[in-house]
């Protein structure tokens, strides 16, 4: 499963591969507020990671996947 | 062993030793183009061919010899001393993992980081020559940002949580290691997943992703250059590790980590209570040793106090460690001491307390913590191992004085000068050799043994301390840097380099196959022949020590050692064949690319199928079977198969299926090739068979239709009406047999019309020895061959009816021709009877049906060597060859074919 853009929000869901990435920029272009939701994430693709931390968007859902929640927090914020 | 990897290691091996060759000639004429692109073209395809193998130590060093072999060939580089050494080197390196390969079949992953360094060693070659050749080559970067990293690990960014955990892992007996993972940039592109791997490492206790510089701004972001770095904090073995991580050497650091350097108290230090009296009261229960006391009151300090203050923090540190290690008083107590003063926790170094009180975390290399350490202490900081070597050489210095003083000594002073820079005390050589030339100018050891006295006097005194000193954790550095990982500093860097280098006196392990001239073998296997032949003479001896000689002891004695050499003799005969047989893969290679291009020509859809192209025969045999395959094949597509329109017409699938497969079938190999073409129309071949004049009108009458179809085997036979230029000339299949027949191969068609041809070919699996039956006739012998026998019977002579001018007999209700062996050679004298008055038959299989060959008498099978006829004699159709037989006749053996 990849992503699934919304006008509000990208949810992410299971493993997100790298694929996604170009996709994930054009989208945060488009909609600056949308938020990013992880909680059905459990692995993503580092490109995807840093978009997300180049974005310097805080409002990301914190996925459910603990360990997930635990490694990408050191890089970004999780709510 | 997969026959590629065995192919590989082989090639490796020759092309090691061709490339120490031309190294050795380059140091004599170190400008020749001709050697240095010589040896280029040997380094390139070792590493062409390594790349087939999942073997990263080995491709790694490699391609960075090709890299500076580049550099050579292309004057970027020139040729020196050094560079011979290290890619010499290099070769003994990869030499140790062919032979690794060998006997394990993989290579331990701990080859891993020799294999960055050896590669690192080659690729400075390159870049320090002149600027405008130094491309920043990524491993280069790897290794600069791993020099700046050691200088300090910032553990404190490990959550409390995670450290809690590492350091009970740690003392479980878990080696902790901080492994910083640099992906390179472009590593997206190559599929990987740094996160993912990172994520899957070993004993993984905790990752941090980190942006390896401020990431650009959105807009100019490309998502797909990596700029993550990524630092994992595991408690898995160094090999598990290495292992691990086995193809992205160059990209991590790891570093191993005492326990006790995670001990990082971390929290709002203001806003509590003075602890004076809880820090005087534990420290006061520490020393009465009653830890249950001080446990206790910790916790209840611990329940009181916020646990996001500091002290909170290094109270449950505290409590950790007690419950950890409970006799280390000694950790427990520092922390005790930091949370009366609310700093961070100072390790303490009772052997040099001036150099490592920093204040924690401490982080220190051995070499940083030595080379601060003034020269005259250095001995204290040596290990025992480097003390035991400077006994030994103290030991050499005071030997009587010889021829080889000088040269003992000088060698002696290398040694403790290869010490003294490895333990990063290199001012102190100068003193070395200062007392080397004084004690050569004396010509006695004084000189050097008062040097010896005076720098490792301090050691000698006290080696008791030091042995405790090595075993307390905390005496020790708190970081160790991992001892392989040490940087190569340049000036030590003689010393310091790992020599890989074997000499040839010791553990010289050569490859393990060879290659032989073919006549070589093929003298080998005549002789072992012979030794067939002449093994076959003892049983004559027998039966005349018996019979002529009348000593049957000595016959039954001579008996027994025939059955001994007969064994030794078939094993030998088996292992020559072993050594001679080769798959027919080696035929079939060619056939995908001829089927292409044919059919291609023809305008024709062609799949071909091969099977079982492993079966294997001798050498001669499946080079003789490359002609008639090829003419086979040809025909095949040009005759065979149909245009695909034609076939759609037909309602055949439009691509045509032309199998080849081999088979073995007890001691022959058959070789079937199968079309489903438009197969042979008897009609045809009868017609065409009888214009050329090949068959007479009254064949073309009797003919069956089997019969008509191998009608094109007869010489000058072609259907094709036009001649092309791949097949039509009339010689195709005349050819195809001749050959298969000389080497005692038989071929048979199959044909039905509009369904495809099968063509099956059987040839013998060695042609080194014939088993023959040996038959008499006429006071004579004559050999026939086993394979042409069907059966043996004797027929009562009242059993022979004469149909006109031929005799025949009935067989198991099939009527049998019968020929007198007599009467084909043109012996006038007629067939002998015995004495029930019965004939010996022997029924023969010629070209698919039997005949009865009337003979006089039948004897053993044989195994000979059959010679063929040559001279005036090779005229003689009727005999296939000639053999020597154990008694030392002649035996001749008849080519059944020609005669009937």
């Amino acid at each position: 499963m990849a992503i699934t853009f919304k006008k509000d929000r990208a949810v992410f869901v299971d493993t997100v591969s790298g694929d996604d990435a170009e996709n994930l920029l054009e989208w945060l272009h488009k909609y600056p507020k949308g938020k990013i939701d992880l909680t059905a994430c459990t692995h993503l693709h580092p490109a995807n990671l840093q978009v997300l931390m180049a974005a310097k968007r805080p409002v990301v859902l914190r996925p459910k996947d603990t360990l997930l929640a635990e490694w990408i927090s050191s890089a970004i914020k999780l709510v | 062993m997969n026959p590629l990897l065995e192919q590989f290691l082989s090639e490796s091996r020759e092309a090691l030793q061709n490339i120490a060759e031309k190294l050795m000639q380059l140091e004599k004429e170190p400008t020749s183009v001709d050697l240095v692109t010589e040896l280029f073209r040997f380094v390139h395809t070792l590493k062409g061919n390594s790349g087939l193998f999942e073997l990263p130590e080995l491709t790694r060093v490699i391609h960075a010899g090709e890299d500076l072999m580049d550099a050579v060939r292309s004057g970027r580089v020139a040729y020196s001393s050094i560079l011979a050494d290290r890619l010499l080197d290099a070769m003994d390196f990869i030499g140790i993992l062919c032979d690794e390969i060998e006997s394990h079949e993989r290579i331990d992953a701990r080859h891993g980081s020799d294999s960055v360094r050896l590669a690192e060693a080659l690729r400075q070659l390159i870049v320090s020559t002149p600027p405008e050749t130094a491309p920043a080559l990524p491993s280069e970067v790897a290794a600069t940002a791993n020099e700046t990293e050691k200088i300090s690990l910032p553990l404190e960014l490990i959550p409390e949580t995670a450290r809690l955990a590492a350091y009970r892992s740690a003392l479980q007996g878990n080696i902790l290691h901080w492994l910083a993972y640099r992906p390179v940039e472009d590593c997206f592109f190559q599929g990987d997943d740094p996160f993912y791997q990172s994520r899957q490492t070993p004993g993984i206790l905790w990752v941090s992703i980190a942006a390896r510089s401020e990431l650009p701004k959105l807009a100019d972001l490309d998502p797909y250059n990596c700029l993550l770095d990524f630092t994992i904090l595991s408690c898995a073995p160094r090999e598990e590790l290495d292992e691990y991580y086995r193809y992205l050497r160059e990209q991590i650091h790891l570093t191993a980590l005492q326990p006790h350097a995670l001990i990082i108290p971390q929290g709002d230090p203001n806003g509590g209570p003075v602890y004076e009296d809880f820090v005087a009261d534990a420290l006061l229960l520490l020393q009465t040793g009653n830890s249950e006391g001080l446990v206790r009151a910790a916790r209840s300090m611990l329940e009181l106090s916020n646990p996001d203050l500091w002290f909170s923090s290094a109270l449950r540190w505290l409590l950790l460690v007690i419950e950890c290690e409970p006799a280390n008083h000694a950790a427990q107590e520092v922390i005790l001491t930091s949370l009366r003063t609310l700093t961070p926790l100072v390790w303490e170094n009772p052997a040099a307390p001036a150099t490592i009180a920093a204040p924690a975390p401490v982080v220190a290399t051995v070499t940083e913590t030595t080379a601060l350490t003034p020269a005259t202490t250095v001995a204290q900081e040596m290990p025992p191992e480097i003390m035991a070597i400077v006994a030994v050489q103290r030991d050499i210095l005071t030997m009587p004085l010889d021829v080889n003083w000088s040269g003992r000594c000088k060698g002696a002073v290398a040694a403790l000068s290869g010490c003294l820079r490895a333990f990063g005390a290199a001012a102190a050589v100068a003193g070395l050799e200062q007392a080397l030339q004084d004690s050569l100018a004396d010509k006695s050891a004084e000189p050097l043994l008062e040097w010896l006295d005076n720098f490792f006097a301090a050691s000698a005194a006290q080696p008791q301390t030091e042995q405790t000193e090595a075993t307390d954790p905390l005496q020790s550095a708190a970081l160790q840097e991992v001892q392989t990982d040490a940087p190569v500093t340049t000036t030590a860097q003689a010393d310091a380099d790992v020599k890989f280098g074997r000499r040839t006196e010791d553990n010289f392990s050569g490859p393990k196959s060879i290659k032989v001239d073919q006549t070589k073998i093929d003298r080998l296997m005549n002789l072992i022949g012979e030794m067939v032949v002449a093994k076959n003479a003892l049983p004559y001896l027998a039966g005349r020590a018996e019979n002529v000689y009348g000593v049957r002891d000595l016959s039954r004695e001579i008996k027994s050692q025939y059955a001994v050499i007969n064994r030794i003799a078939e094993e030998m005969q088996d292992s020559i064949m072993q050594v001679r047989m080769m798959p027919v893969s080696f035929v079939f290679q060619r056939f995908p690319r001829l089927v292409r291009d044919t059919s291609n020509k023809l305008g024709k859809e062609v799949r071909l199928v091969l099977e079982g192209e492993d079966t294997e025969a001798d050498k001669n045999i499946i080079e003789s079977l490359g002609e008639p395959l090829v003419h086979i094949v040809r025909n095949s597509l040009d005759h065979g198969l149909e245009m695909p329109e034609v076939r759609r017409a037909l309602g055949k699938p439009t691509v045509g299926t032309l199998t080849i497969r081999a088979s073995q079938e007890s001691d022959r190999v058959v070789i079937e090739i199968r079309d489903d073409g438009k197969g042979i129309d008897p009609e045809v071949i009868k017609h065409k068979a009888y214009e050329k004049g090949v068959i007479s009108e009254e064949q073309l009458e009797r003919i069956s239709d089997q019969e008509a179809v191998n009608l094109v085997f007869a010489a000058g036979f072609s259907t094709a009406e036009v001649i092309s230029d791949l097949s039509g000339r009339g010689v195709g299949m005349d050819v195809v047999r001749t050959a298969v027949e000389k080497v005692n191969g038989t071929i048979r068609l199959e044909s039905e019309k509009g369904k495809g041809t099968c063509i099956s070919i059987s040839l013998p699996l060695s042609m080194a020895v014939s088993n023959v039956m040996i038959i008499e006739s006429n006071n004579q012998i004559f050999g026939v061959p086993m394979e042409s026998v069907v059966e043996t019977v004797r027929i009562p002579r009242s059993d022979i009816r004469s149909i006109k001018k031929s005799q025949t007999t009935v067989l198991r209700n099939r009527i049998v021709p019968l020929k007198p062996l007599n009467t084909m050679l043109g012996i006038a004298a007629p067939q002998k009877a015995n004495e029930e008055d019965k004939l010996a038959v022997l029924i023969a299989n010629v070209f698919g049906e039997h005949v009865g060959i009337l003979v006089d008498d039948f004897h053993e099978t044989v195994d000979i060597i059959l010679k063929p006829m040559t001279g005036v004699l090779a005229g003689l159709s009727a005999y296939s060859g000639s053999a020597l037989l154990g008694d030392g006749s002649v035996l001749m053996v008849l080519d059944i074919k020609e005669i009937i």
